[in-house]
């Protein structure tokens, strides 16, 4: 898996499906975001999508 | 909005528990968020309507253990929400000592910090020629402020 540089989503892909960032392979920590609307986390986070994400990209 | 609970899990699982709780959660619902940072092992955050739906949930679950009663404000967690970075005490000029990788134990003067990539360069005291060589920066210790200090 690799993690966009912008917005931290998990994905494959070299380029990040949502924000056109480039993606990194360092990335640490791991998030699941369900329920945006309802989320402290999310809220805090600053996250609006449900996915799967990393807490820090390098 | 969700309230925050700590589930314990076995060692090393932790990425895999965050995920069998969202899959419970299409069938249950009430699950809003799941956190596994890094730093921690054998637990991860879980945000939920109520308790009581992380503990249906846990008590079927492989790799889950219990959940701590006590609710978890999100202040306590911004540590790992925002995690601190790497290279965030070290300066340039400073002199470190190599804690991982070929040259572990090496005591070097650093020359470049780069914020972006966590990465710091460093110059080796001992080397005839100073190569500059660039490592993470979780691979260093720091040993004293500036040289000569
Ligand atoms: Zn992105």
């Amino acid at each position: 898996m690799r993690a966009c540089r912008k917005c931290h989503i998990l994905t494959t892909r070299s380029t990040c499906p949502y924000c056109g960032e480039a993606t990194s392979e360092h990335w640490q920590g791991y998030m699941v975001i369900i329920d945006p609307v309802n989320s402290q986390i999310a809220r805090q986070m600053k996250l609006k999508m449900p996915g799967k994400y990393a807490l820090k990209v390098r | 909005m969700g309230k925050i609970f700590v589930v314990k899990t076995q060692v090393g699982q932790e990425e895999n528990v965050a995920n069998l709780f969202e899959k419970a959660n299409r069938r249950t619902g009430k699950i809003h968020a799941i956190l596994a940072p890094k730093e921690l092992r054998g637990y991860i955050f879980v945000e939920g309507e109520d308790i009581e739906t992380i503990k249906t949930v846990i008590r079927h679950m492989r790799y889950a253990r219990d959940v701590l009663d006590k609710e978890v404000q999100i202040e306590e967690i911004e540590n790992f929400l925002f995690p601190p970075s790497a290279v965030a005490n070290i300066e340039e000029g400073m002199i470190i000592e190599l804690v991982s990788g070929p040259f572990k134990g090496e005591k070097a003067k650093v020359t470049r910090i780069d914020d972006a990539k966590e990465e710091i360069t460093v110059e080796l005291l001992d080397a005839m020629v100073p190569i500059p060589i660039t490592v993470r920066g979780e691979q260093v210790r720091v040993l004293k402020k500036k040289e000569g200090e």
